[in-house]
């Protein structure tokens, strides 16, 4: 506390309370000494206001940065949709995101960079396409999702859509529906996107770069990441339409069966990690266990993986807001920015998915291999300080935008499933397993964890993994895997096949159906009916 | 919850067309149906009372605009039926050509369309592109993209151009090759399976009672194609078969209406093929429009009382067309034009069908039955 600069002045004024009591009561005076110090309270405004300046700072810059990184979301859902759509294939697709398409260098980026810099990224480029080809040719028709005209230069064509679709949203008209709940239908997109915004200042993007880390961030973060739900129910129900009370009560199903698995995984990444604090489970991955929690729990990975896939609402699991019979689902009756901001909210929640992703299991901000590499003998050092150079940041984003791409794959290929399927799903298989998951995280933290992970629990876990999705991708048998595709009684395991009925077990049922077609005339060709002898 | 009525559409983006379809939900089961069609009725009918026979083709394009050819070719069917000409063979074989490409190209709006219904957003721009594909070879007939004009009374307007049928074999071995991709991208995904299967029983004997024709038809396993059962224009002549599914006990449900048209893609692209093999006098050889080898002669005045009558495969099913002759300007337009839609005898049974399922299975069953609203309501 500076003299010179304090409000008022350094005396404290002495206001002595003296309460001179009865003397049969008591028998001396009761002094209550300086109860007015205006000083001390001043004199206490300062720190407040630099934590609060510094507070402020910190939440702006993460939240700026989280901003910015988020640019490239929609970007990289555009442009692979888009390519996935120009039928190039999800590895062609996946590599052709790094490459430009229009203007100065017809795609070539890496051309115009100065000293050669480029040279490596072109020979890579052109090797692998010698390997596995490239289809990636300029195609009309897919114009449609590249937008590819307007970006800056070389790398980023299309990147301004995301700004061009925010302006139209900020500039459209609030519609409120005449019989809505008014104050249910105003708030529910304040907690939706308050609450996703919040989780944001858990996370944290680099070893140095969060806004608050508490001992207990995970759970904390679990549970308002868990709140949003309730401003979807709050959405479907206020806005007065049978369509979105449907997409709002389905929605609140599937995101609350959807989050006791989520949370269960999360919790043996948690037991594994030793810890709640989301740097301290990074900093496990990375300072002491030296191998990625992908690699120890894989079940735990897809289980996270499905869950938030469901917890985002994206297709295979987008039911509640599905176009084809619910026009928008919960959102319908939203419009204008409302609509925008819980359109952001769904993106970033994807985005603190796949960062969450990143962070439990695939080691945050160390580089593939980085203890590996810093441990090598002669060129451990030179590589350890090379990877120094690279901020955290970077590769935390690299591996988020990575799994976002993932996302996006799943998207595009696969088709949307049922709402009581998707339950049925959630609590018959995930549930479970994510008890198993976590049961063996318990197993190997209790028993095998002894200040590193040795040899053999990683190369079981890693095997087991391999060994589970061989199984489950690898096709066996095509003609059990037909007949496995009819569930119920059918007769014939075979394609619809030009005309001819091909087995002959089913001439009762032949006879009984062909008979409806009493109008055939001798010149129909059809063999099966001199068999069946009709 | 109580159950309450919920009005799917005029305004809708996925009901395939524009009509309304009320559902009652108990929860989110379906208890009831109630369709509503007749948001585009357009007078077709009463238009060509005072239209040439000529004239009524281009209207004809419009009633299923996603099938135009189908449709305007089972009209001058029915118009050669009522004037009695006589098709020269050249001619037919180019119709054939023609209806079955538009057959190919109305199956892939068909499945561009079903699989957002289901949730695969990418097939709908890779059915859409296939389409392209046939959508230029029709141009290269007909002189536009959807609505052809195409057939006219004894004939067609123009032969194959030059290098056509270059060009379609190159494009429909190429779609061939497509096919199996979209059989990967939906046959081997299990959310596909589970969505389908099991959902939208018809049965085939209520199909047959109804009045349901068509692929839906056969997907229930009844061996009825007009094409063949009464055969008309050159398909008795080609080596063909009329794909039909193995239902299971229960009928017909949206995985067999699916594979259906996913099969009568792959009949119709090799009877294309096998057309340009064997039409006569080959098919590089041009003849001039007008010329009697692609157009016969037909009178153009049809006299009092006659009728003509045709039943058409079109691609949704059986349409018919009777014709009464001897109207306005001494027989030169009809007395009477009646058309059958299968659509609209279908619509109403696709909407019983949905009874019972879920309220999410509306557009897997709805959209299986491959509705048409153009022609449903003409």
């Amino acid at each position: 506390m500076d003299n010179a600069h304090d409000i008022l002045p350094s005396k404290d004024l002495d206001l002595t309370v003296t309460i001179s009591p009865p003397k049969g009561i008591w028998p001396e005076d009761i002094v209550l000494g300086r109860v007015l110090n205006l000083q001390d309270g001043f004199g206490q405004m300062q720190p407040a206001l630099e934590g609060l300046f510094s507070a402020t700072m910190i939440c702006t810059v993460v939240f700026t940065t989280m901003m910015l990184t988020m640019l490239p979301i929609p970007y990289i859902e555009r442009k692979f949709i888009g390519r996935l759509m120009d039928r190039l294939g999800a590895t062609t697709t996946l590599r052709s995101l790094w490459i430009g398409e229009s203007g100065v260098t017809a795609g070539e980026w890496w051309n115009q960079l100065p000293f050669g810099m480029g040279a490596p990224i072109g020979w890579l480029n052109k090797t692998l396409n010698s390997i596995w080809g490239n289809d990636h040719h300029l195609e009309a028709v897919s114009r449609v999702n590249n937008r590819g005209y307007h970006g800056y230069w070389f790398l980023l064509p299309g990147f301004f859509q995301a700004f061009a679709d925010f302006t139209k949203f900020a500039g459209k008209e609030h519609i409120v529906p005449k019989e809505a709940d008014r104050p249910v239908y105003e708030v529910a997109p304040v907690i939706i996107i308050s609450t996703t915004v919040l989780v944001f200042a858990f996370i944290p993007f680099g070893p140095h770069f969060y806004v608050s880390s508490p001992e207990l961030s995970v759970i904390f973060m679990m549970a308002i990441f868990g709140v949003a739900p309730l401003g979807v129910f709050f959405a479907g129900w206020s806005s007065n339409n049978k369509y979105t009370l449907i997409g709002g009560m389905r929605s609140a199903a599937q995101l609350t069966a959807y989050e006791i698995p989520l949370l269960i995984t999360v919790l043996g990444v948690c037991v594994i990690s030793g810890s709640f604090n989301l740097i301290e489970i990074v900093d496990f991955q990375a300072e002491e266990s030296n191998v990625w929690n992908l690699f120890m729990l894989p079940l735990g990975a897809v289980l996270f993986l499905i869950t938030m896939i469901a917890e985002v609402e994206r297709i295979p699991f987008d039911m509640p807001e599905a176009e084809a019979e619910l026009v928008e689902g919960w959102w319908t009756e939203y419009g204008g920015m409302r609509w925008g901001l819980m359109f952001a909210a769904e993106y970033q929640r994807c985005y603190a998915a796949c960062l969450l992703f990143a962070l439990f299991f695939l080691g945050g901000w160390e580089a593939p291999f980085q203890s590996t590499m810093e441990s090598l003998p002669i060129v451990g050092g030179s590589l350890e300080f090379l990877l120094s150079l690279i901020p955290g940041i970077v590769w935390v984003l690299i591996k988020a935008w990575a799994l976002f791409a993932v996302f996006v794959w799943i998207r595009a290929s696969l088709h949307r499933v049922r709402t009581d399927q998707i339950l049925e799903f959630g609590w018959q298989w995930l549930l479970p397993l994510s008890i198993a998951n976590l049961a063996v995280a318990m197993f190997l933290r209790v028993w095998v964890w002894d200040g590193s992970w040795g040899i053999v629990a990683p190369v079981v876990m890693i095997l087991s993994g391999i060994v589970g999705l061989v199984i489950l991708v690898v096709d066996e048998d095509k003609e059990a895997l037909e007949s496995m595709r009819r569930p119920y009684s059918t007769y014939a395991v075979t394609k619809a096949y030009p005309g001819r009925h091909p087995d002959s077990k089913l001439e009762d049922l032949q006879r009984q159906y062909t008979s409806y077609s009493a109008v055939k005339t001798a010149s129909s060709v059809s063999p099966s009916d001199t068999e069946a002898g009709t | 919850m109580a159950e309450m009525w919920i009005s799917m559409g005029p305004q809708h983006p996925m009901t395939h067309g524009l009509w309304t379809l009320k559902v009652k939900v108990d929860g989110e089961t379906v208890v009831d149906t109630e369709p509503d069609l007749g948001y585009i009725h357009r007078g077709v009918e009463k238009i060509c009372e005072s239209r040439d026979f000529t004239q009524i083709t281009t209207y004809c394009d419009r009633l299923c605009y996603a099938s135009a050819n189908t449709w305007s070719h089972s009209y001058i069917y029915a118009v050669e039926d009522l004037l009695e000409v006589e098709v020269p063979e050249r001619a037919e074989y180019i119709r054939l050509i023609a209806v079955e490409l538009q057959r190919i190209a109305s199956h892939l709006m068909w499945l561009g369309a079903y699989g957002p219904d289901i949730g695969n957003l990418s097939v709908m721009v890779w059915c859409l592109r296939e389409r392209e594909m046939m959508m230029d070879l029709l141009q290269e007939l007909g002189g536009s993209r959807m609505h052809y004009n195409f057939p006219r009374v004894g004939g067609v307007k123009r032969d194959l151009p030059h290098g056509f049928a270059q060009r379609t074999r190159a494009k429909v071995s190429l779609f061939l090759n497509r096919i199996q991709e979209y059989e990967a991208l939906f046959d081997e995904s299990t959310i596909f399976l589970i969505r389908t299967q099991g959902v939208g029983y018809s049965k085939p004997e209520e199909m047959v009672n109804h009045g349901v024709t068509g692929p839906n038809l056969r997907a229930g396993g009844v061996n009825y194609d007009i094409r063949t059962a009464h055969p008309y224009s050159v398909y008795s002549e080609l080596d063909w078969e009329p794909p039909v599914e193995r239902p299971s006990i229960k009928g017909a449900d949206c995985y067999d209406r699916y594979r259906i048209r996913v099969e009568e893609m792959r009949v119709s692209a090799m009877m294309v093929l096998e057309a340009l093999d064997k039409i006569p006098r080959g098919a590089d050889t041009y003849h001039e429009p007008g010329d009697p080898a692609i157009l016969a002669k037909a009178p153009s005045r049809s006299p009092e009382g006659a009728s003509g009558f045709h039943h058409f495969e079109d691609s949704r099913g059986e349409s018919m067309f009777y014709l009464a002759g001897g109207g306005e300007g001494r027989g030169k337009m009809p007395y009477r034009v009646s058309i059958r839609s299968p659509m609209f005898i279908t619509i109403p049974y696709a909407s019983k069908c949905m009874v019972g399922y879920k309220v999410a299975d509306i557009p897997a069953i709805m959209g299986s039955f491959d509705p048409c609203i153009g022609e449903t309501d003409r």
